[in-house]
């Protein structure tokens, strides 16, 4: 569920009322490989050139490849000669994926910094160090929520959601454009026509749609906010549900002829045979559910019962 | 979907569990190509009372009793010619062929190669274990140089049979091959052949463990089960078969398909191009 | 000659082979599967004609056992179905023909004989499968063997075969030797009789309680057809009601004794013989297929000259009409048997024979027919005995 802090109501505000001309204003733009990224500060860059900045856009993704963690630093100015932002200097962090949003929340400024967040998660394979289903991973584990509290200009939309819902589920970082957009005192229309140049011909009627879509939501949000304020109430917690590992293992020692292959390849050595030579469940919360031995059993001894389907307990 | 499928899978549904625990010995890789079969059945979801099972002598023969299905025994080496005539007689039948490496190339061979030739609509699995398990581990055509076996007690000295270049030779129009190991595989590659119009034939290496195994010292059933990993070349989805008698030097998954029209259909459409011939002239 | 007139013009020539075809398709056989073979080869060309006229289908299979195979498989389709062959061939499909004794499939195997042993003269008439086609596959079995002597009966016999395999789930055999195989006789089919049809009785009833081999009282169990809900299992292994394999004694000498039985239940209504001048026949001529005709003939000219000679010919071979028999043989001196082997019904005439009385072979193994007046010259010589 999107979530704004109270406090963070007409967030452009904070930015257009800051002396632009003098000081450099810095954008940082983050994700991992394959979101668009380098797209959204593309077109900035692109924009603020037009309007007679000084530019310095630099960022990494040579390594990053898909799924790699992605930044790029923009900053515009008078004149600009650092081409990269100083750790809690940045005036704005866009972020596409949430852990990627998190890991650089240090480089915004404090109190002042807006946070323009995409609430999709992407978990990293090795941030799962634990097999079963449903484990707690290295993944960031704070809510939405939590994120907004600690940050007081932030918001926190599903962009992949409603880009979607648009059709158009590649844009989800033209709808993050289009949130950053009400945050920069650049008009509409300058926008739109530097994302018409920067997106494939055939996509420029739905990345204008998704560009319109994210200043609205931002827009629409800041009157939730209100009126959640005057209403006095907090809006709903972001926080993902955490699912249980329910995994059951049933065994039918009845069928068992004890060869051993479950036990041997069970990756987890959750499965070991008692003083009958039959398969028993020595380590239950080590299983991981990954029906290896059920597989493997030639005799049909294990069925491994998941938590889609509860009625099959006993 | 596919996910919800996979998860509300329980074999049991389509064994006949009063059978059980079943007569294989333990560790024996029939059980695993059972649980495939099966497994491709439910995803394929083939209602019970449409799905036949032909099953020729032997251990593999002896699979077929456990399944949920109208299942037919029959005898050593004549499983297709029996499915022959029941999908012929009722085409609207799933009729599915489980036979053995001696019921299938030795004395069922000549069935092997025609059935290919025919290219009926049938989806046949050949469990090969390398031996006559049943009999007390004889050698077989698919039995390996230098293995021991109760017939060749200095070691196999005959050439094996490849039994897919066999089948795709004589015409089959879908061949595969996969090991007992890689169940997903597995059940792929028989969900693919079931759906395939046609003729396919099906190698399912598996694993004698207690008679096979523990005369040529090849482990316990996990080792041989793991052995098979590295035996096979897994990765060769679609690679011609290199060395014709060096079996163990083979790929998996489908090694061959191709869309010859099937037997009924061909029949079907050759009657009607006749008829229509008659009514012209 | 236009084959698809050939049911509407009732009055033809027709070959032995034929008529087994045509008669066939009366029955409602819809299914062959067959392999070249001489001197039966005809058969299958004519269901090869005539199955796809009334939807039926004929596959030519690789080999013999592979169209014994398919038969029993399109049978336990359900769908009535039948092969034909010879001698050599007719070894082949022996294990097939044991499967379908032991699964009590319903099936019809036509074997016009040929001289034997091995491929012996194709071409040339024999009696010789006598005893394989009473013991030919192993173990005890159940089997009916009918034996015609005209084309006329090759049709009805065909017809008759088929409704008793399909009534008492029991493989039939209809034995015809290469003559009459081969003979052409004009036959009017209007006058072959409407024999009523007999169908498998399918089983019913809730598939849960459904035993495939249940001990019924006419020890014939309702067959299940696949697709009917009941998911039967069907083994040549020894059975027991549910069908699946049982090594229990009790259970597999009640499954034998039920297989074997339903014969002896339904004899009656199997066995089938004719008899010519039996009532006071000093001679009793004991002949079967084309060898009965010319003992008929030769009984005829026995009485022709004051000799009391009779004829019985058993038209079901197997099982033997034996009581009938038993009751002509009784008043008869001498009993003959005339056969074109080295002599096999004799010894299942010898068993049912009074001591006192003579019994005679007549045997010829040349690939020739025996001619009445060789059978005539031994009805003399054994009166002149007496």
């Amino acid at each position: 569920m999107p979530q704004l802090n109270n406090e963070t109501k007409h967030l452009e505000a904070i930015v257009k009322s800051a002396p632009l001309e003098e000081i450099p204003t810095n954008v940082l733009v983050v994700g991992v490989g394959g979101q668009g990224v380098i797209m959204i500060s593309k077109v900035l860059a692109a924009l603020c050139q037009e309007q007679g900045f000084d530019v310095k856009q630099s960022e990494v993704h040579g390594m990053a490849k898909r799924g790699g963690s992605v930044f790029s630093h923009v900053r515009f100015g008078r004149q600009v000669f650092s081409p990269t932002i100083p750790k809690g200097d940045a005036d704005i962090l866009v972020a596409l994926e949430w852990a990627e949003g998190l890991r650089w929340l240090p480089y915004l400024k404090p109190e002042k910094g807006i946070f323009i967040g995409d609430t999709q998660r992407i978990v990293p394979p090795f941030a799962c160090r634990d097999r079963r289903r449903f484990a707690a991973s290295g993944y960031v584990q704070e809510s939405v929520d939590q994120v907004i509290r600690l940050v007081p200009n932030s918001s926190a939309m599903d962009a992949v959601a409603m880009a979607r819902e648009l059709g158009v589920p590649k844009a989800a970082n033209t709808i993050l454009l289009g949130a950053l957009s009400t945050t920069l005192n650049f008009e509409e229309a300058a926008w739109k026509s530097v994302i018409a140049r920067f997106v494939p011909p055939k996509t420029v009627d739905a990345n204008l749609q998704a560009f319109d879509s994210g200043r609205a939501w931002i827009r629409n949000f800041d009157r939730q906010a209100d009126s959640a304020m005057e209403a006095g109430t907090a809006l709903d917690s972001g926080a993902w549900p955490m699912e249980q590992d329910q995994t059951w293992v049933e065994i039918n020692t009845a069928w068992c002829k004890s060869c051993d292959i479950c036990v041997k390849l069970c990756p987890e050595r959750c499965l070991a045979l008692d003083d009958q030579q039959l398969v028993q469940l020595i380590k239950p919360e080590a299983c991981t559910g990954c029906r290896v031995c059920e597989r493997l059993c030639p005799d049909f001894a294990i069925n491994i019962h998941t938590p889609a389907f509860p009625e099959l307990r006993p | 979907m596919i996910e919800e499928s996979r998860q509300k899978f329980d074999i049991r549904n389509n064994l006949r569990t009063e059978l059980f625990p079943h007569f294989m010995c333990p560790g024996c890789g029939h059980g695993i190509a059972l649980r495939a079969l099966l497994w491709a059945v439910h995803e394929l979801e083939i209602s019970k009372d449409q799905l036949a099972i032909v099953s020729g002598i032997g251990c593999s023969g002896r699979t077929g009793a456990y399944i949920d299905a109208t299942t037919i025994h029959t005898t050593h080496g004549r499983p297709l010619a029996y499915a022959t005539g029941l999908k012929l007689a009722r085409p609207d039948l799933e009729v599915i062929v489980i036979t053995g490496d001696g019921d299938c190339l030795a004395i069922g061979g000549n069935h092997l190669i025609h059935a290919c030739r025919r290219n009926l609509n049938l989806t046949c699995l050949m469990l090969n274990n390398e031996t006559y398990g049943m009999t007390g581990g004889q050698v077989s055509p698919t039995t390996r140089n230098e293995r021991f076996t109760t017939t060749t007690p200095l070691g196999n000295y005959e050439p094996v049979f490849d039994a897919c270049a066999l089948a795709s030779g004589a015409g089959a129009s879908m061949v595969g091959r996969e090991i007992t190991m890689h169940v997903t595989a597995l059940k792929d590659l028989i969900k693919e052949g079931i759906s395939h119009q046609g003729f396919t034939f099906l190698e399912i290496l598996s694993d004698c463990t207690e008679i096979y195994g523990r005369k040529n010292e090849l482990g316990e059933s996990a080792e041989m089960v793991l052995s098979q990993k590295a035996e096979y070349r897994s990765d060769s989805y679609g690679n011609q078969v290199e060395e014709p008698f060096q079996p163990r030097n083979i790929g998996t998954g489908v090694l061959t398909k191709n869309d010859r029209t099937e037997y009924m259909e061909a029949c079907r459409l050759h009657n009607q191009s006749k008829q229509s011939g008659t009514a012209n002239s | 000659m236009n084959m698809a007139n050939s049911h509407e013009n009732k009055i033809q020539n027709l070959q032995g082979n034929h008529a087994c075809a045509l008669g066939a398709i009366a029955a409602g056989c819809r299914f062959f599967a067959g392999y070249p073979i001489t001197p039966s080869s005809e058969i299958a060309e004519r269901m090869a004609l005539e199955l796809p006229k009334v939807e039926g289908t004929f596959i030519q299979m690789e080999d013999e056992i592979a169209s014994m195979g398919a038969v029993v498989g399109a049978s336990i389709g359900g769908v009535k179905a039948m092969t034909a062959t010879s001698g050599p061939g007719f070894s082949l499909k022996q294990e097939n023909l044991g499967y379908a004794a032991a699964t009590e499939v319903p099936c019809v195997i036509i074997n016009v004989m040929r001289g034997g042993p091995s491929t012996g003269m194709p071409t040339r008439p024999a009696q010789g499968d006598i005893m394989q086609a009473r013991w030919g596959t192993h173990g005890d079995h159940p089997i009916i063997v009918l034996t015609p002597c005209s084309v006329r009966e090759i049709y009805e016999l065909t017809i008759h075969a088929f409704n008793l395999s399909e009534s008492l789930r029991v493989p039939v055999l209809v034995l015809i030797d290469e003559v009459i195989g081969h003979l052409i006789e004009t036959i009017d089919l209007s006058l072959t009789g409407t024999q009523a049809l007999a169908e498998r009785r399918w089983a019913s009833g809730p598939p849960k309680d459904f035993k495939p081999y249940a001990m019924t009282e006419d020890g014939i169990p309702p067959m299940p057809r696949p697709g009917d809900g009941y998911r039967t299992h069907t083994t040549g292994l020894h059975h027991s009601e549910s069908g699946f394999p049982t090594q229990n004694p009790a259970e597999v000498e009640r499954f034998i004794k039920r297989i074997l039985g339903k014969l002896e239940l339904h004899r009656e209504r199997i066995e089938n013989f004719e008899t010519l001048e039996c009532e006071d026949a000093e001679c009793l001529v004991v002949a079967y297929g084309i060898t009965a005709r010319a003992a008929k003939r030769a009984v005829k000219q026995a009485r022709a000259e004051g000799i009391k000679a009779g004829l019985f010919r058993p038209v079901t071979l197997w099982p033997f009409p034996e009581e009938a028999f038993r009751a002509l043989a009784a008043g008869a001196a001498s009993v003959l048997v005339p056969e074109m082997n080295t002599g096999q019904l004799i010894l299942e005439i010898e068993r049912h024979c009074p001591d006192a009385t003579r019994v005679v072979p007549l045997n010829r193994f040349d690939g020739e027919p025996i001619a009445p007046v060789q059978i005539l010259k031994k009805i003399k010589e054994q009166v002149s005995h007496d």
